[in-house]
């Protein structure tokens, strides 16, 4: 039952979760920050903004990331296998790299190419903890996972560790948000997009952070309570990651993930297929 | 006035656009972002995007060079939208005025709705220029706006208008 009003609610759920999040970035920059709401101020005030459109294909793309993303999530918590929720993330960000590479905008395809990056980063890393989670608890599906009886987590530190560090690039954070990188190419993907068809974009974001935190949640197994630890963990690690560190390189992002985190994932995976 | 148009004031985005002033106007907008003044808690974000912002901030006597780029900008803004000019040269050109390269202030080229006066004004000036913005934005309706001189200036930028 609490999935499908979680399924429902998503961009709600998340725009609190946005909200937090910026009173908590403001509060660790000693500022006193926005009020809790005011993700929703902006949903409201962009609503009322004259809708221009580049071409159509441009627009529907962005409303395609949209529902894409919310429909990878209600696979993913709807009892489904994990793997497909994977994908149906995956067609989420190509429809915003299509969008993007269909105009003109140099920021714009420049943040398209960067985003295809991201995807080349993280994408094989939810794979295999997916198939780490598998081998654990011995099922795809979620209701599986979350009454396996033991503790994801003391069987997956790599895992975990090797997620953690991917977060950062899946919602846009500071040492990997090179697609987005607000100051130099001026919000990438996003660039094109103006009034009620940017806030498709912005709301598709909140959506995302529920998804990715759902992973999270996923390491406490059947022990809801680690799992909410691990969540709040998680969260005020990445953004005290994001206000301390400087942007990277996009090839040192591909490198350190690729070099770095997913041997890291890998060993972890094949030491549990040895032993288990 | 719908339902929508109550929440505007809760979320003014800003975008700045220096055009070819001494920095003066733009290191005190930079501390209004920052922790003392903290800009953010009225819900205003610095967008570096014509695209997305509400407000524009102009700060410099506007130089031959950058009158197209401001106009461009003004033009990519989607209405409702509010022009402030900030600091003594966008107000007629300053200590600027009458050189051989600067078009005398903001309001020769695009519309403008609030003044802040000083050189370089206060932070507390640039918060209070803020909020009349936000008035005089609340009143605008969503319909486009068209320069004085619209088709000429369409022309010179050679682009197409989106009608």
């Amino acid at each position: 039952m609490i999935n499908v009003i979680l399924t429902i609610l998503a961009p709600f759920f998340g725009g609190i979760v946005y909200g937090i999040e910026r009173v908590v970035k403001a509060r660790m920059q000693r500022r006193v920050g926005p009020p809790l709401m005011q993700p929703f101020y902006d949903f409201f005030k962009l609503m009322d903004k004259r809708p221009i459109m580049i071409h159509s294909l441009h627009a529907l793309m962005g409303i395609m990331y949209f529902i894409a993303e919310w429909f990878a999530l209600g696979v993913l918590l709807l009892g489904n296998d994990l793997l497909i929720a994977v994908f149906f993330h995956v067609i989420a960000v190509l429809s915003l790299v299509v969008g993007a590479s269909s105009v003109r905008s140099p920021y714009s395809v420049l943040g398209a190419l960067r985003e295809l990056m991201h995807m080349i980063s993280y994408e094989p890393l939810m794979v295999l903890m997916v198939v780490a989670l598998y081998l654990v608890v011995g099922s795809f599906d979620i209701k599986d996972i979350l009454s396996y009886d033991g503790y994801p987590i003391l069987k997956l530190p790599f895992v975990f560790i090797a997620f953690l560090l991917t977060i950062p690039m899946m919602l846009q954070k500071s040492p990997f948000d090179v697609a987005e990188a607000h100051q130099e190419i001026i919000g990438g993907p996003e660039i094109e997009y103006s009034g009620p068809f940017y806030e498709a974009l912005y709301t598709g974001k909140w959506i995302e952070y529920i998804y990715v935190f759902t992973f999270v949640f996923l390491f406490g197994g059947s022990h809801y309570w680690l799992g909410a630890l691990l969540v709040i963990f998680a969260f005020l690690f990445v953004n005290l990651l994001d206000n301390s560190t400087a942007r990277l390189d996009f090839r040192r992002m591909v490198k350190f993930a690729w070099g770095f985190l997913i041997p890291m994932a890998a060993f972890n995976v094949i030491l549990l297929a040895l032993f288990e | 006035m719908g339902f929508f148009s109550k929440f505007r004031k809760k979320s003014p985005w800003i975008l700045h656009y220096n055009t070819g002033g001494c920095n003066g106007c733009d290191i005190e907008i930079l501390s209004a972002l920052a922790p003392r003044y903290d800009i953010e808690r009225f819900g205003m974000l610095n967008r570096g995007n014509p695209k997305q912002a509400d407000i524009l901030l102009v700060t410099g006597p506007v130089t031959k060079n950058c009158k197209d780029v401001l106009r461009r900008l003004y033009l990519e803004m989607a209405e409702p939208k509010v022009v402030v000019a900030m600091g003594a040269c966008a107000h007629g050109g300053g200590i600027f005025r009458n050189f051989y390269h600067v078009e005398n202030g903001v309001n020769n080229i695009i519309p403008v709705d609030v003044w802040i006066p000083g050189c370089a004004p206060r932070v507390e000036a640039l918060i209070d220029g803020m909020v009349e913005a936000i008035e005089i934005w609340q009143q605008k309706s969503k319909e486009k706006e068209y320069l004085r001189d619209h088709e000429k200036v369409i022309k010179t930028l050679g682009v197409e208008d989106d009608g």
